[in-house]
C-alpha cells in the first residue's frame, strides 16, 4: 500500500522545502494578521483623534454653522476644520480633488444639480446603509420633496440636507396698499404676477419711485435659476423624458411654455431696474433690500436676508416691517413647480473615516442643530431654511421666522428635479442656457433664440454622448423616494 | 550636458502640449468620466464651434488685443516723451508710474467694478458731472460699453508700463543727434518722428508684442467684471476656455480650443515677426 512516502533524498529535500514553505507562508499570514489588526486599531485610533476637514460652499448659512460647530466638537470630542469657498471655486476644487483622488476631504456640500455628476461618477458615498443603521436619522421628520429634490439620486440618499431652499414671492405690503393693489392670494397666476409688477412700476409711494420687479439677469448661472422657477410654473421642461423612466435628453426648449415663460421673463426685466442684467442672486435680493423694488420673487434665504442693509450687516434694511411672503403664482390647472434646491452634506468616497464623517453629517441634519443655527444672532438671525417639520413647526423658531407655515407649504411642493435637472452634464447646459437667456433679456428674439438653444443643447448633450441615450434610467418620482424613506426608516 | 535641459524642456513644455493634443481627439467629459472615454476625430473641434461661443470670443478678443496695444502704445509715447522733457519731480512720477503695474490684474478688476458701480462708482459720478448719459444698464450691463469698460482697466494698468520702458529707450537716445537736427531747424514734431521713433522702434516692437500675447490672453479682468455678458459681448477665447475646462469639464473640447488659440496666436505672431520685425532689424 502505497500511502505516499518518500524517504529518497529528494524526497526528504521536497518535504523539507514544502515545510520551508508553508512555515514561509504561516509566519507570513500571522505576521500580516498581526499587522493588520493592528493597523485596523491603528486606523480606529486615528479616526477616533481625526480632525474632519468639512468643505463648505459660502451661502448664508455659513455664518451659523460655523457658530455651532464647537457644539458638534463638545457633544462627540470630534474636532472639525471648515473651510469655505464661493460656488464655483468649490465646484472646481471638488472635482479637482475627487478626480486626481488625491482628496484630504471628510465631509463636503453639495449642491442638487452635482449629484447626478458625483454620485455617477464615484465621487460621493451612498449614505443608505449608514442612514439605516442610525434610525435617529429619523427620515420621517424630513419634507419627502426636499430629500426628493436635494439629496436622492438613482434610489440612493448621497447626502442629508442642510439647507434646503424653495422659491416663494416678497412682496411690499405698503406699496400694494398704497396703489389698491389686491393681496397675492393662493392660486394666483404669473399673469396676475406680471400686471401688478406693471401697475407699481414708475409709481411713486412714500416718496420714492417704484420699480414693479427685480429680476436676475446674469449669465450664466444666475440667471437660470431665477429663470427656471418661471419656467417650471409655465409647465416647460428641459427635456422630453426627465426624471421619469425611460429618460430621453432630446431638449424641449422650444416649446410654447417655455416660449411664453421667456417672453414673459423679458416683460418683467422691462418693468425692473435696468441694471439687473448684471444682478446675481444677492445683487437681486438686495435690491429689494434698498426699498425700490414692489416685489420679487426669489430663493427662500432672502426673506430674512433682505431684512439686513447688505449682506450680512446686522443693520436694518429700510423695509423691516413693510413686506411678506405669498405663494409662488402658478398656471391655472398646473402644479407651481416650485423649485427647491439648496445644499447638503455628503461624504466623499475618498473619506478615511466615513463613519466619522456621518457623525458630523447626521448632526447638522439634526433638528437640534438646525434649530441652534437658526438662533445664531451674530448678524442678526440670519437662518431658517429647515428641511425638516419639527423645525418648521416649532413655536419658537416660528416667533422669530413667521413665514415658516409658508415655507413647509413651498417646500411640500417643491420639485427640484423638473426645475433643474442635476443630470450628468447640467452644469454645462446651464452655462449655455444662461447665455442664451441674456440674450433674449439684451432684445433677441425669443423664438429664434430658444430654438438656437434647444439646437446647441442637442450639439452638447450628443457631443457628450447622451442623446441618444443609452444609459441605465431610474424611475425618480417623489413616490419612489418617499419608498425610500419608507424602507430606510 | 544637453540631457537634463531637454528632459526639464520636455517635461514643462512638450508633454503638457502632447497631452493636450491626444486630449483634443478623445471624448472626455469629467462630468460623464474621470479618464479619456474614445477616440472622436475632429469632433471636438467642430464641437468647439457648435456649442461654445468660439467665434465671438475670437472677436472680442482680437479687438480687446488690436484696440489696446494702439491706444496703450499712443499713450504711453506721450507720457515718456513728457518725461523725457526733464519734468519737475521725475523721480516721484516714475514711482507713481509703476505701481498699477505691480498690483494684481485681478486686484485691479475688482477696483474698477466697484469704480464702475452705478451707486457710489467714480466713473459715473464723473460722467454725470460731464453731463455724458450712462447707459440705463450701467456701464458694465450695456453692449455697447462692457467691452470697452473692461478694456479701460487694461489702458488703466499696462499704459505706465508702456511709458516707463519707452522713456528708458528715449533717455538711450544719442542727445548730440537730436542737438544737430535743432541746429538744422527740426521742430519737436520732426525730432519724434525721424530720430525718435527709429532710434527707439527696435523696443516698441519687442514691448507691442509681449503686450499683444497678454492682452490675448485677458482673463481676469473678464473674469471679474462681466464673466463674459451681457450676452457674449465681452466672452474672450480665455474665459471661455476656462468655462469649457473647469466649469464644464469638458477636457476634450478645452484641449481643441487650446489647440486652436495657440494656432492663432502663432499665426499672428509669425506674420508680426517676419513684417514687423524684419523691419525693425530684430529677425
Amino acid at each position: 500500500m502505497n500511502i505516499g512516502l518518500n524517504l529518497t533524498k529528494e524526497g526528504l529535500l521536497r518535504r523539507k522545502s514544502v515545510a520551508a514553505s508553508t512555515a514561509l507562508v504561516f509566519l507570513t499570514s500571522s505576521v500580516l494578521i498581526g499587522v493588520g489588526g493592528n493597523s485596523s486599531a491603528q486606523a480606529a485610533a486615528d479616526c477616533a483623534n481625526k480632525t474632519l476637514q468639512l468643505l463648505s460652499v459660502g451661502d448664508p448659512f455659513e455664518y451659523a454653522l460655523k457658530e455651532v460647530l464647537p457644539q458638534f466638537t463638545a457633544e462627540t470630542g470630534i474636532k472639525v476644520n471648515l473651510e469655505s469657498l464661493d460656488n464655483q471655486t468649490l465646484s472646481s476644487r471638488l472635482a479637482t480633488a475627487f478626480v486626481t483622488k488625491k482628496s484630504d476631504l471628510d465631509v463636503v456640500t453639495v449642491d442638487n444639480i452635482w449629484v447626478g455628476q458625483y454620485y455617477d461618477n464615484g465621487w460621493i458615498l451612498s449614505l443608505n446603509d449608514l442612514i439605516k443603521a442610525n434610525k435617529d436619522v429619523d427620515l420621517k421628520d424630513m419634507v419627502p420633496g426636499v430629500l426628493y429634490s436635494i439629496s436622492e439620486w438613482r434610489g440612493q440618499f448621497v447626502g442629508l440636507p442642510m439647507a434646503p431652499y424653495a422659491q416663494g414671492v416678497m412682496y411690499r405690503t405698503d406699496v400694494y396698499k398704497s396703489l389698491g393693489i389686491k393681496t397675492p392670494a393662493a392660486g394666483w397666476t404669473w399673469d396676475e404676477y406680471l400686471a401688478n409688477a406693471r401697475k407699481i412700476n414708475g409709481k411713486t409711494v412714500n416718496g420714492k419711485k417704484m420699480y414693479g420687479t427685480v429680476i436676475v439677469g446674469k449669465q450664466p448661472v444666475p440667471i437660470v435659476h431665477m429663470y427656471t422657477q418661471l419656467m417650471a410654473g409655465q409647465g416647460a421642461r428641459w427635456f422630453k423624458k426627465f426624471p421619469e423612466a425611460p429618460w430621453d435628453f432630446t431638449p424641449t426648449l422650444a416649446s410654447k411654455q417655455n416660449i411664453r415663460a421667456a417672453t414673459m421673463y423679458r416683460d418683467l426685466y422691462k418693468v425692473s431696474p435696468k441694471e439687473a442684467i448684471s444682478f446675481d442672486w444677492f445683487a437681486a435680493g438686495m435690491r429689494f433690500a434698498d426699498g425700490d423694488i414692489g416685489q420679487m420673487y426669489w430663493w427662500t434665504p432672502y426673506f430674512y436676508l433682505v431684512q439686513n442693509k447688505g449682506y450680512m450687516s446686522g443693520k436694518p434694511s429700510p423695509i423691516v416691517g413693510k413686506y411678506a411672503i405669498a405663494d409662488l403664482p402658478s398656471e391655472k390647472g398646473k402644479p407651481a413647480n416650485i423649485s427647491t434646491g439648496g445644499w447638503q452634506l455628503s461624504i466623499p468616497s475618498t473619506a478615511e473615516c466615513p463613519e466619522e464623517s456621518f457623525k458630523l453629517v447626521k448632526w447638522v441634519n439634526s433638528a437640534k442643530a438646525q434649530k441652534a443655527m437658526a438662533k445664531v444672532d451674530k448678524y442678526g438671525t440670519q437662518f431658517s431654511d429647515f428641511g425638516r417639520y419639527s423645525n418648521l413647526r416649532d413655536p419658537e423658531l416660528v416667533k422669530m421666522y413667521p413665514y415658516l407655515p409658508k415655507l413647509e407649504k413651498m417646500l411640500e411642493a417643491g420639485n427640484g428635479k423638473v426645475s433643474r435637472p442635476g443630470m450628468q452634464i447640467y452644469p454645462a447646459l446651464e452655462g449655455v442656457y444662461g447665455l442664451q437667456l441674456n440674450k433674449i433679456l439684451l432684445g433677441a428674439d425669443v423664438k429664434k433664440t430658444l430654438t438656437e438653444t434647444n439646437s446647441l443643447f442637442s450639439n452638447l448633450l450628443g457631443g457628450n454622448m447622451l442623446l441618444p441615450y443609452k444609459g441605465k434610467s431610474y424611475d425618480d418620482t417623489l413616490q419612489a423616494t418617499k419608498d425610500l424613506i419608507a424602507s430606510l426608516s | 550636458m544637453l540631457a537634463p535641459s531637454f528632459i526639464l524642456l520636455f517635461a514643462l513644455t512638450l508633454y503638457p502640449l502632447i497631452f493636450a493634443v491626444r486630449n483634443a481627439f478623445f471624448y472626455w467629459n469629467l462630468q460623464t468620466s474621470p479618464t479619456p472615454q474614445m477616440f472622436v476625430g475632429l469632433d471636438n473641434f467642430k464641437n468647439a464651434f457648435t456649442f461654445t461661443p468660439f467665434m465671438a470670443s475670437l472677436r472680442n478678443t482680437l479687438l480687446i488685443a488690436f484696440i489696446g496695444i494702439i491706444i496703450e502704445i499712443t499713450i504711453g509715447m506721450f507720457i515718456a516723451l513728457a518725461l523725457s522733457a526733464k519734468m519737475p519731480y521725475l523721480t516721484f512720477v516714475r514711482a507713481l508710474l509703476i505701481m498699477p503695474t505691480t498690483i494684481a490684474p485681478i486686484i485691479v478688476g475688482f477696483m474698477f467694478r466697484y469704480m464702475y458701480w452705478d451707486v457710489t462708482g467714480l466713473i459715473p459720478w464723473i460722467a454725470k458731472t460731464l453731463h455724458i448719459p450712462e447707459p440705463g444698464a450701467g456701464y458694465l450691463g450695456s453692449t455697447g460699453t462692457a467691452l470697452p469698460a473692461i478694456l479701460l482697466a487694461d489702458i488703466w494698468q499696462w499704459t505706465p508700463f508702456f511709458a516707463i520702458v519707452l522713456y528708458a529707450a528715449i533717455v538711450s537716445v544719442d542727445s548730440e543727434m537730436i542737438e544737430a537736427a535743432r541746429v538744422d531747424g527740426a521742430g519737436g514734431i520732426r525730432v519724434v518722428w525721424s530720430i525718435i521713433l527709429p532710434t527707439i522702434k527696435p523696443v516698441m516692437v519687442v514691448i507691442v508684442l509681449l503686450q499683444f500675447m497678454k492682452l490675448f490672453n485677458i482673463f481676469d479682468l473678464v473674469y471679474v467684471l462681466t464673466r463674459g455678458g451681457p450676452g457674449d459681448s465681452t466672452m474672450t477665447l480665455s474665459y471661455s476656455l476656462f468655462q469649457q475646462g473647469l466649469v464644464n469639464f469638458n477636457i476634450g473640447v478645452a484641449a481643441a480650443m487650446t489647440i486652436m488659440i495657440v494656432a492663432i496666436l502663432n499665426i499672428l505672431v509669425f506674420i508680426y515677426t517676419k513684417f514687423v520685425m524684419k523691419g525693425a532689424k530684430l529677425s
